[in-house]
């Protein structure tokens, strides 16, 4: 529980009290509440805390002692009511006032207080006790105040704080949520009110900046549905990228091993020199092959820019005369670059012989020249295959030795 | 906290309070130890401090209850003197009397200057009533109170302070204060005299302490107003027996209570005998008395002659006799020690018996004085000058 008295409720009553020539009584007006606090932390999901509130409004001062109860501490609701009147309702404690004494409940204010709170019907009913300590040369005057709640068994000493009363230039200014109950007040706002609230009561400025956060709520609404929409294109659109990705690697895969068995069937010997085919009636792809027929699709293009494929015939008793390399000039554009990958190491390499049987004339260069190389391959050892990728690979002179280039 | 003397309490009081305060540092005594008066500290005021004094109207009282002393907040309005006082009771924040049996608090009388005092009584007897209550939470110590209760010698003259619970143990104790129905007053008065502050009423008050629930640690004490502790020969000379293991208050009670009337029969016995034995002597020796205590009957002394030779004898009675048995001093007149003072011998042990009358002893003490003088003459002259 927590009590909090405005400032200016605790100023009159300390004014009352000190005024007086001996001890001085009152009763408290004021409201309690209840207030809820909810707290999320890491190491709970969550807990929710309840505090009753009281909260000091006003304050009713008796005219002397002993004016509503006698010497015994008797209660005289007759004399009460006709002390608190209509604010009766409004009592949420009473207080007392006394010089030079301890801060502790007397005998007569506990019987008092056990009456009081059975008449009242207030089973909480606070009592705020005020003493006056003053040394003995009256330098020094202390104003100490406590608040009872008498009727619990324990906790019984409630802190009661007074809003502002303290430097606030380091604690935040608090607006008490005492009403305010002036008729000045309130003719005053009710004369000058309209300029600034509307006919409900809420101030203007705060209706415009909700009807500018709402605007900006359903902007924020709109926006997410154009991006959810977009997002689902885009999304579409991916989905077709990708199909078309898997298509063309599929594509790919099927050339490569179609070329691969083309190798394969080409480096079979062939019986005798009938079988093997008019190099000037065959593609180039079929100079070396027998067989099986290749595809129409790896004719090479008629208006290809790559260089002229050897096609000179060879003499039939020459069988590694199929597997000689195509005479190319250093320099070309198929001139294959040291870092081209030669293929799998069996003198196939499927990309290349794909590339080239499709026609591509900017890796054709490049793609027949890894033919080249990888036919030279096959002639040469295993152990030589690094040597070639790292160096130029020998050409074919016009008088059919192979020479290594200059600086290899 | 210095307490205040009854003048200056008096004299800081307001004036319309002052008949009541009076009536309490004056009169004020109440409780068993009734020879503790009430004392008066922390006077102040409820006035503003521009207000001229004196106008004390609250302080602190002071209360001898069950060995402790009650400390209670008595607070009145020096501007309304008429109205009752208000009271803080200390530490006692638990105990709230019944405002209706308290008759002079209900009816309130400014103008009656005892009216303060009752009440004070009036709550004390209510705050009895609440460590009373306290001993509920013992069974045994409920018990001991019930069986002493009981008893008509001790029932009504019984103070209980059952506050003294230690908090970090839980353990419970309690003190009982009894005043132990002995009859002091055949004590001789000149027994009763010789104390330097005013005595008061003559009382004895045992003091039995509980630590513990269970009355395992059980601590009694005696205490006696100043002069029968006097009378009965000083504090060494009374000494209680130790609480018996597993006995109780209702049997080790009336065994100090026996104990102590013991005493008190054997000094006013034997001060009746010791006059007994004076009038004896001055009977048997008539001129030869020099003189004697007549008032407590203590010390006698003779000149008495044998073959022309003179000598005094110094009786010196004890505080117990006949049991404790008187001693003889013989003196020389004639003949001085080496220091400078007549010579003497001390005869402490001769034929004696307690359970003769005073004549008796009159009788056997001349008859010891005959047979030995001629020894002491001779010691004399052997050992002392002229």
């Amino acid at each position: 529980m927590a009590a909090s008295i405005s400032g200016y409720t605790f100023s009159s009553v300390c004014y009352h009290s000190a005024n007086t020539n001996s001890d001085h009584e009152g009763f408290l007006l004021g409201e309690v509440r209840q207030e809820e606090t909810l707290s999320i932390s890491d190491s709970h999901i969550g807990s929710s805390e309840f505090v009753s509130v009281i909260e000091v409004h006003n304050h009713e001062p008796c005219a002397q002692l002993f004016s509503f109860y006698d010497y015994a501490g008797n209660v005289n609701e007759e004399n009460l009511n006709r002390i608190l009147k209509d604010r009766r309702k409004n009592v949420i404690g009473w207080y007392r006032f006394r010089r030079n004494t301890q801060q502790q409940m007397s005998f007569r204010e506990q019987v008092i207080h056990k009456q009081l709170t059975n008449i009242l019907g207030i089973p909480d009913l606070v009592f705020l006790l005020f003493s006056f300590i003053s040394t003995a040369n009256s330098s020094t005057h202390a104003l100490e105040y406590v608040l009872f709640r008498p009727n619990r068994n324990y906790n019984q000493r409630i802190s009661l704080s007074i809003p502002n009363l303290g430097n606030t230039s380091q604690q935040e200014y608090k607006v008490s949520s005492v009403p305010n109950t002036s008729k000045n007040y309130a003719g005053v706002i009710k004369e000058h009110g309209n300029e600034f609230f509307d006919k409900d009561g809420v101030m203007k400025d705060i209706r415009a900046i909700f009807q500018v956060y709402s605007a900006l709520q359903e902007r924020v609404q709109a926006v997410c549905c154009e991006v959810d929409q977009s997002e689902r294109v885009r999304e579409k659109i991916q989905e077709e990228v990708n199909k078309l990705k898997e298509e063309i690697a599929l594509r790919k895969r099927n050339r490569a091993e179609e070329e691969r068995r083309l190798q394969e069937a080409a480096a079979v010997p062939l019986p005798d020199n009938s079988a093997l085919p008019d190099s000037s009636q065959s593609s180039p792809t079929q100079v070396v092959l027998s067989g099986p027929s290749v595809e129409p699709s790896v004719e090479r293009p008629v208006n290809s820019s790559s260089p002229p494929i050897y096609s000179t015939t060879l003499p039939p008793d020459s069988p590694s005369a199929i597997l000689l390399p195509r005479p190319q000039a250093v320099g070309s554009p198929g001139h294959p670059s040291p870092s081209l990958g030669l293929g799998n190491g069996d003198g196939s390499s499927s990309d290349s012989l794909n590339r080239q049987a499709t026609g591509q004339e900017d890796g054709d260069d490049e793609d027949s020249s890894e033919y080249e190389n990888l036919v030279s391959e096959q002639l040469q050892p295993p152990s030589l295959t690094e040597t070639v990728t790292l160096g130029r690979p020998a050409t074919l002179w016009p008088d059919g030795d192979a020479h290594s280039p200059p600086g290899s | 906290m210095n307490s205040l003397s009854p003048e200056v309490a008096l004299s800081r009081i307001s004036p319309e309070l002052r008949p009541l305060l009076c009536s309490v540092v004056r009169n004020g005594r109440i409780g068993l130890d009734s020879s503790s008066c009430l004392r008066i500290t922390d006077l102040k005021s409820g006035c503003t401090s521009l207000m001229p004094g004196p106008c004390c109207d609250r302080f602190k009282l002071h209360i001898p209850y069950a060995g402790e002393t009650l400390k209670w907040d008595i607070i009145f309005n020096a501007k309304e003197p008429e109205l009752p006082p208000d009271f803080i009771f200390g530490e006692d924040a638990d105990f709230l009397p019944e405002p209706s049996e308290l008759p002079h608090l209900v009816s309130w009388d400014a103008g009656k200057p005892e009216c303060l005092l009752q009440l004070v009584k009036e709550l004390l007897q209510q705050y009895h009533q609440y460590q009373c209550q306290r001993l509920r939470d013992s069974s045994r110590l409920l018990f001991e109170y019930d069986s002493l209760l009981n008893d008509p010698n001790y029932g009504r003259s019984m103070e209980i302070y059952a506050g003294l619970k230690n908090s970090w143990t839980g353990e419970f104790s309690a003190r009982f204060l009894l005043k132990l129905p002995v009859d002091f007053n055949n004590i001789p008065i000149y027994l009763l005299k010789d104390t330097a502050l005013d005595p008061g009423e003559d009382v004895a008050l045992l003091s039995v302490s509980f630590e513990d629930a269970e009355a395992t640690q059980v601590f009694p004490k005696l205490y006696l107003s100043p002069s029968i502790e006097h009378a009965l020969g000083g504090s060494s000379a009374l000494h209680i027996p130790a609480f018996p293991s597993g006995g109780c208050l209702i049997d080790y009670v009336p065994q100090v209570c026996q104990l102590l009337t013991n005493k008190v029969q054997y000094v006013i016995q034997g001060y009746h005998k010791r006059r007994e034995y004076i009038a004896a002597f001055l009977s048997h020796f008539g001129m030869g008395v020099v003189e004697y205590d007549a008032v407590g009957f203590t010390k006698l002394t003779l000149l008495l002659m044998w073959k022309d030779f003179c000598f005094l004898v110094h009786v010196d009675l004890p505080l117990y006799f006949p049991r404790d048995q008187p001693t003889l001093t013989f003196q020389s007149i004639y003949h001085f020690t080496s220091s400078g003072q007549l010579y003497s011998q001390v005869q402490k042990s001769y034929p004696y018996s307690p359970r003769w009358d005073g004549n008796e002893m009159a009788k056997r003490a001349k008859a010891y004085f005959k047979s030995f003088i001629p020894q002491f003459q001779e010691g004399a002259f052997a050992n002392g000058k002229l």
